[in-house]
């Protein structure tokens, strides 16, 4: 009797072409944004994610074409991310069909950026991402598409943009992504514990034990992959039966 | 026969106009009161802020021809475009139309659920109405709010949907319907709610 837990594959696109990476590096072809979005909607897939990997790293907007293809087929939620720096990136992006915007380098740079952008296009747009890697026993957020490090440490970070007015918070482990060897449980769940926003858990799927755990384990309201769909070794409809199978409620 | 989607400066109005043209309908961006005339029936979208939609209408001398529009035209508001019929909210003590005098308020702080309520979640089907034909009951859409309607007339409240608690989901009154939830965002059952507010003629 609850909202379901949802599952969201993302696409990291590159010159308007999906690809996909080991710990952000070797990146590689994985096929073209529109098929893929179509086959993930017919599957079952609860939202979508578009991340333009290069956008912030090359100081440009997301590819706005690539979402404007995907829009008008595909109805159903879809994130964007990469490059979003001020309240124009937004708008422009929502006028092509996004329905939140990712926001993760900017908001290092302007924590502003989220408070501002909350109040003109409201909270439930502002999906802050937190790229974080472990050091030692801490956690510090990376930004640039995880080049640059930052003096954040990623508890701390989450709950200040939690304060500016963050709908959400995508919470990409660096150390576990593309690794297929399962989400960073223990850095999601203490996070999750104390913050009041939806979270989204990322980095690391490989099986859909993993997919459960996330979500058990991890304490995550949503869990999203990339590797696993875009390879097809696990299908959306397969990973929502194993949730399923384990009393999570999931749109089937 | 044309569908009008109000543009007060904030909202994901071109994601519903990109479902009604998927679906073959003839669509217009509302931004001016000139154009009303030339639409059929009005939807409006969800997303934002009550009070920066209401400034921005008024802002633009649509906010009066809109209400009077809302009597006469087949009508779908969608989320905010729900709570808009209402007079008071807790959002900020923004006023809307004022139609129904319920107020919108916050989830309760002490439920021990997220908020935003963001993702896919069950309408319970309470009446039935063209909007929800073919569409089977307890069905999940998509919501994505932090404010929502607690209470209203039973005879106007067609769905109910529960997260921490039951709040209505969906109210229809004359040629007036309006949803918490966003058909634009809801896959296929989107889509068939859309279809029916397209042939609907109340």
């Amino acid at each position: 009797m609850t909202v379901a837990v949802r599952i969201i594959p993302c696409l990291d696109i590159r010159a308007g072409r999906v690809v996909k990476g080991v710990n952000f590096e070797n990146i590689i072809d994985a096929g073209d944004p529109v098929e893929t979005a179509e086959r993930y909607n017919a599957e079952g897939a609860d939202e979508l994610c578009f991340l333009d990997i290069d956008a912030s790293y090359e100081n440009r907007s997301a590819t706005l074409s690539t979402v404007e293809a995907v829009a008008s087929q595909v109805f159903i939620p879809l994130t964007v991310g990469g490059g979003v720096s001020k309240l124009q990136d937004i708008e422009r992006l929502l006028e092509k069909g996004a329905d939140k915007v990712s926001i993760n380098t900017s908001a290092i740079l302007d924590p502003s950026l989220v408070g501002n952008a909350a109040k003109k296009f409201g909270s439930q747009c502002i999906v802050v991402a937190v790229d974080s890697k472990r050091e030692g026993e801490k956690s510090y957020v990376y930004t640039h598409g995880g080049k640059n490090k930052t003096a954040f440490e990623t508890s701390a970070w989450i709950k200040i943009v939690e304060g500016e007015g963050a709908g959400e918070i995508l919470l990409t482990s660096m150390d576990r992504d593309g690794t297929k060897i399962g989400f960073d449980n223990e850095l999601t769940s203490s996070i999750a514990k104390d913050l009041s926003i939806p979270l989204i858990t990322s980095g690391g799927a490989g099986s859909i034990d993993h997919m459960i755990e996330g979500i058990t384990d991890g304490k995550a309201d949503a869990v999203l992959a990339a590797s696993i769909f875009h390879q097809k070794e696990i299908t959306i409809a397969e990973v929502k039966d194993g949730l399923a199978s384990k009393g999570i409620e999931v749109r089937l | 026969m044309k569908v009008g989607i109000i543009d007060y400066g904030a909202s994901n109005l071109y994601s519903i106009d990109r479902s009604l043209r998927y679906l073959g309908a003839n669509t217009l961006i509302i931004d001016e009161s000139s154009k009303l005339k030339e639409v059929d029936k009005l939807i409006f979208p969800g997303q934002g802020s009550l009070g920066s939609a209401m400034s921005h209408l008024k802002k633009i001398d649509l906010f009066e021809d809109v209400r009077i529009q809302l009597k006469e035209k087949p009508f779908l508001g969608i989320c905010l475009g729900l709570q808009v019929l209402f007079s008071k909210s807790e959002e900020g003590d923004t006023q809307g139309y004022g139609f129904y005098k319920n107020e919108i308020s916050m989830f309760p702080p002490d439920l021990p659920i997220k908020v935003p309520h963001m993702g896919w979640n069950k309408v319970f089907i309470k009446q039935d109405h063209d909007l929800f034909k073919n569409i089977e009951n307890d069905t999940r859409f998509y919501f994505v709010h932090s404010y929502l309607l607690k209470d209203f007339d039973e005879e106007k409240s067609f769905s109910t949907t529960h997260h921490g608690i039951e709040f209505i989901s969906s109210i229809g009154d004359e040629n007036i319907f309006a949803t918490q939830f966003h058909p634009e965002k809801s896959g296929e059952a989107g889509l068939k709610f859309f279809d029916n507010f397209l042939k609907w003629n109340p």
